[in-house]
């Protein structure tokens, strides 16, 4: 049977929550089984192993993942990490996950030491895992369910099963961006936030030499930001063919180097990176592939992000449902 | 967090064996400079600030005599650097050099690994020099940084001074030592000189005479705990700004307190990282200036919204507010405007220090959205407030095109 889903989420994900009993895990625990049920198969806090959530949410709570995987339905259900721990645990929380053989896994967590994200990403690079994250929010592929907190309570808002797959630095922007084309009539068949971190462990050219081989994929938005050199290596990979279908991008932070000197990075920085790792940098290079293959777009403004991507030819999932000049909810201006 | 060069003498280099010549760190001239000067001799005077490039600034100075290093301290303490107030002055035996080296360790986007930045050719305007004379190697960090991997480098770029070899690849893996043990993001040493030893004139020594660090801001012990707070943007905190950053230092509950001012007249509060970002962007290329940023998220409680909004309100000058944020997961709508906000407005009024007379434009959506929105457009309406209110209709960055146009439509820009 074919799987349904990508290989970052799918029928076929069980996840196992690190961390679980925390404010923020437990609350998207809860919504999220509630939305989509059977995805979260356990958790575990050190610890709080045998406590319930609220709400009667049925997911079981265990001291360590290898307590959790003693357990024969879940030895052979989970295979897909969800870390929810402080910035100072998610080392030992990936390490965790690894010694009990999970191959992937998000990290949700901002503010890791960059220190512990290289060492996690040559960790992954060396044990054949795939890490999304940190300051990752998750996955969300509508014909399938989500992992983490993308789209809140209610993610109808902002999802609608379709063709286009966002992928963002920002968790915010990429339900923010999901829904803009929503209302445009662009449907989502996956959104992915690989998290802003210097060091990401996946990112956008990670991602698209899968979506170039999924047939449901019909083209990628991309959301970046100043920092890495992540956009860059999106137009090197495309310049070489590693990536094919239409692409619109949007980089955000050009104003930042408009503002006072001081913030800067140093010489290493600009060495390191020559000509890369900012804003207009990031532009230049997407734009100049772009004009070679013709499948790069990049738009000046952020709300332009449709309209760049109506310009490559990609088409519809279904109706465009935003009416002209939008009027405000309330209004008391004189 | 940048370091001061006195900061990374002090913290690193003497604890992981970089080597420096001998320093004093000094704010008012006196006897201890004279008695410096008479014991090492030459002396360097250099202002210490956190900008780049003091040398072209002249805030570099040199001096022989106890007289004239106290001068010299005298004037550089006065004097700004690119607007910057020197926190101190370095007064450092000066040695003679023999060659410049650059050094650095960060991290590279690219392999994803730390990696070390070497050249022969060090000193001034390193970033314009030819990159063929720069090179670049990848550090396993699981394994660290040996010398030997270090000479191998050195003997491979072309250099041939083995009186000094072991030695330099020494200093130069005590360095990664000092860059990866004190969690920096970047450790820069331009130069880092082979210098002749005055007591031992047959002898080379290794000397770092200039240090550039910044600490991750994120590192296991952060760097607040260590080092003085400074500014972000080359300059002290503002009364604000540092009012701000006390929201969130004992509430780990979502974050508030990121307040950069910033001299226009538009207030803004706007909401996630990447939402704030191309708000405020959107901002500057219609041409109106943000008195502030922020990057408000993760579900603040009401108390802390009500902090930062009264933060954001209470600085002079401002012509509106814009209320920006895009489909939040996660932080509440009805906590955040429909409580923190406005009670923060209503507080103000209260006590007469509200901004009357603004122009406010609010576009914001997620989770109880329709009751928090609800409730500002009744604290508008109640207190006299002119503005509209959107939710996630209106695609987010056309928020300020809308403020914009209010703004023109009212002759106010």
């Amino acid at each position: 049977m074919e799987v349904k889903g990508t290989k970052f989420l799918n029928d076929g994900t069980g996840v196992i929550v690190i961390g679980i009993t925390g404010r923020e895990a437990s609350q998207v625990v809860i919504e999220s089984e509630k939305l989509f049920p059977g995805i979260v198969k356990c958790g575990v806090t050190p610890g709080k192993g045998g406590t319930v959530l609220k709400d009667d949410c049925p997911v079981p709570v265990f001291d360590t993942v290898k307590d959790a995987l003693k357990v024969k339905e879940l030895k052979q259900s989970v295979n897909t990490g969800l870390i929810y721990v402080p910035p100072t645990s998610v080392l030992d929380a990936v390490y965790e996950l690894i010694d009990n053989g999970i191959k992937l896994m998000y990290i949700i967590t901002e503010h890791v030491p960059i220190r512990d994200s290289i060492i996690i990403y040559e960790l992954a690079r060396e044990k054949g895992v795939t890490i999304i994250g940190g300051t990752s929010l998750g996955c969300f592929v509508p014909s399938v369910g989500r992992i983490g907190a993308i789209g809140g309570k209610d993610p109808s808002i902002a999802f609608r099963d379709g063709s286009i797959v966002v992928l963002s630095k920002s968790g915010g922007l990429t339900v923010t961006t999901s829904e803009m084309f929503k209302r445009r009539g662009f449907g989502i068949y996956m959104a992915l936030a690989v998290g802003g971190d210097v060091i990401a462990c996946t990112t956008f050219a990670d991602v698209l030499p899968e979506l170039e081989k999924d047939k449901n994929v019909q083209a990628c938005v991309i959301m970046g930001e100043p920092g890495g050199t992540y956009e860059e290596q999106v137009a090197e990979l495309v310049a070489k063919g590693g990536y094919t279908k239409p692409l619109a991008v949007f980089v955000a932070g050009v104003f930042q180097e408009m503002m006072p000197e001081g913030v800067s990075f140093g010489h290493a920085g600009a060495i390191v990176e020559r000509g890369m790792g900012k804003a207009t940098d990031k532009i230049k290079m997407l734009e100049e592939v772009g004009k070679k293959t013709g499948t790069i777009k990049v738009a000046k403004f952020y709300h332009e992000l449709v309209n760049a991507l109506i310009s490559l030819g990609v088409k519809r999932d279904f109706e465009d449902s935003s009416g002209g000049d939008v009027k405000p909810l309330y209004s008391t201006l004189k | 967090m940048k370091l001061y060069e006195y900061e990374t003498y002090d913290t690193i280099f003497k604890k992981y064996g970089v080597p420096t010549p001998k320093y004093l760190v000094v704010q008012h001239p006196g006897q201890n400079v004279s008695d410096f000067v008479e014991q090492y001799g030459d002396v360097v005077i250099k202002s210490q600030v956190l900008v780049g490039k003091r040398g072209k600034a002249g805030a570099v100075k040199f001096a022989k005599t106890g007289e004239e290093a106290n001068e010299h301290v005298s004037a550089l303490m006065q004097t700004e650097v690119y607007g910057e107030k020197p926190v101190s002055v370095i007064i450092q035996e000066k040695a003679s050099i023999i060659k410049e080296l650059y050094v650095s360790f960060t991290y590279s986007s690219k392999p994803r690994r730390p990696v070390f930045v070497v050249s022969l050719q060090g000193g001034m305007d390193i970033e314009e020099q030819d990159p063929s004379t720069i090179f670049t190697f990848e550090i396993n960090p699981l394994e660290g940084l040996f010398p030997y991997k270090v000479r191998e480098y050195l003997i491979e770029i072309g250099f041939d001074d083995k009186a000094v070899l072991r030695q330099l690849s020494e200093v130069i893996a005590n360095m990664y030592k000092g860059f990866w043990s004190s969690e920096s993001r970047l450790l820069e040493v331009n130069p880092l000189i082979i210098a002749g030893d005055k007591a031992n004139p047959e002898k080379q020594k290794i000397l770092a005479i200039d240090a550039v660090t910044m600490i991750d801001d994120d590192a296991r012990i952060a760097p607040s705990k260590i080092y003085t707070a400074r500014g972000a943007m080359g300059r002290p905190l503002t009364e604000r700004e540092a009012a701000a950053h006390l929201i969130d230092r004992d509430d780990h509950r979502g974050k508030a307190g990121s307040y950069v001012e910033l001299d226009g007249d538009i207030g803004m509060m706007t909401f996630g990282g990447g939402g704030s970002t191309i708000t405020a962007e959107t901002v500057f290329a219609l041409g109106m200036k943000p008195a502030n940023l922020t990057d408000i998220g993760g579900n603040p409680p009401a108390e802390k919204m009500n902090k930062i909004s009264k933060i954001i309100l209470s600085k002079p000058g401002l012509k509106a507010i814009l209320v920006c944020g895009g489909t939040a997961s996660n932080t509440r709508i009805d906590v955040t405007l429909g409580e923190g906000l406005v009670s923060a407005i209503e507080e103000m009024k209260r006590d007469g220090t509200f901004p009357e007379g603004l122009v406010w434009v609010v576009r914001r959506s997620g989770p109880e959205y329709q009751k928090g929105l609800k409730m500002l457009s009744e604290c508008f309406v109640k207190n006299n407030i002119e503005g509209v209110i959107y939710d996630s209709e209106l695609p987010l960055t056309e928020a300020p095109q809308k403020l914009y146009e209010i703004l023109k439509s009212k002759n106010l820009i």
